[in-house]
């Protein structure tokens, strides 16, 4: 039970990634877990984790610091993030 | 101001091609209020995600237009409204005191499809963002012809885009608007830059207070008074002017043959 909510967050994640930053032609399918989200990865730029973070805040009532070294951390793939949400949302 | 004008470029109305806008020049062919936007497959997907449809009309017109001079070509971006969908829709978040989007925050300002022409071409000549009301197409087209004068530029890009405005702003529109982006890539009217046997059309720009200071604006977007004049042109009426008055000033648009 606990294996698939997680996923279900995973989902939900990737969905708010691709609908907040208006990723054309990417599917939920197209984003691995563990894959990195900024740079090499998906591409995503610092305007992006901005925008990311504005969104998951307003979704999950969470709030993720600017610039500290944690959350660099919670941004650098859909699981890291998914994670935090999990241990921090209300 | 004499000058040339070495391309033109606009898009709107369902109007894409220079065919279309003979026909509309002529007469034949109208303007509608729903048009389809620019594509922009050039641009990578990535970059052209966070394109508005005030963006996308602008640098379609921008980038081909110029397409000769990319990453050398100074530049004026003149709109009299502006992105006004994107900061509207901030200005409802901050009433609604929701937390507002970055991305669209930044790409608010007046400068920023200028600032999105930069970075795609690498272009880093100067650049100026311009609004100045009904007069914001003449107004742009003289500061470009300022510009080309005073710094002795071989040609300098403008590009004039209008969108239309939000629902909540329509009651204060005196004009007939319609969403449009025209660019011009102008050159300076030197003899020594024109080949001897083109047969290059010399423009001239001049402008004059409007002493009567009319209560109403022009009904007509000067854009199009631009494009009907420019696409009318045809071997009858070689040497022609027209006169374009706004609620302050005369416009003068002259056009002949070499």
């Amino acid at each position: 039970m606990k294996e698939l909510q997680v996923n279900d967050l995973s989902i939900e994640v990737k969905k708010l990634i691709i609908d907040t930053l208006d990723l054309e032609d990417i599917t939920p399918a197209d984003i691995e877990d563990d894959a990195a989200l900024f740079v090499d990865g998906l591409g995503l730029d610092s305007i992006d984790a901005l925008e990311l973070g504005v969104a998951i805040k307003k979704t999950y009532q969470v709030k993720i610091d600017n610039n500290s070294d944690d959350s660099k951390k919670h941004f650098y793939s859909v699981k890291t993030l998914c994670e935090f949400i999990a241990g921090n949302r209300s | 101001m004499d000058f040339i004008i070495k391309q033109c470029v606009a898009w709107g109305g369902e109007l894409t091609t220079h065919q279309d806008w003979l026909a509309y020049a002529q007469g034949h062919k109208g303007l509608n209020a729903l048009h389809e936007l620019p594509q922009l497959k050039q641009i990578p997907a990535m970059q052209r995600r966070r394109l508005s449809p005030f963006a996308k009309l602008a640098l379609h017109c921008a980038l081909t237009a110029a397409d000769e001079c990319l990453e050398t070509v100074p530049s004026v971006f003149s709109s009299r409204h502006g992105d006004l969908a994107k900061t509207s829709k901030l200005i409802e978040d901050v009433a609604a005191k929701e937390p507002l989007s970055p991305t669209n925050f930044g790409l608010s300002v007046h400068n920023a499809v200028g600032g999105l022409f930069s970075i795609y071409t690498g272009n880093k000549a100067p650049l100026t963002a311009i609004s100045a009301g009904e007069d914001s197409f003449f107004v742009g087209l003289l500061d470009a012809l300022a510009k080309l004068t005073a710094n002795d530029y071989q040609q300098i890009l403008l590009v004039y885009t209008e969108q239309l405005v939000p629902e909540m702003y329509q009651p204060y529109i005196e004009q007939d608007e319609v969403g449009i982006a025209c660019a011009l890539l102008l050159a300076p009217a030197r003899q020594a830059l024109i080949p001897v046997d083109d047969k290059a059309t010399i423009f001239s720009l001049s402008m004059q207070a409007n002493p009567a200071q009319q209560m109403q604006e022009n009904p007509n977007m000067q854009v199009l008074e631009f494009l009907k004049f420019y696409y009318g042109m045809n071997e009858l009426n070689k040497n022609i002017t027209t006169n374009i008055h706004s609620k302050r000033h005369r416009w003068h648009l002259t056009r002949s043959a070499n």
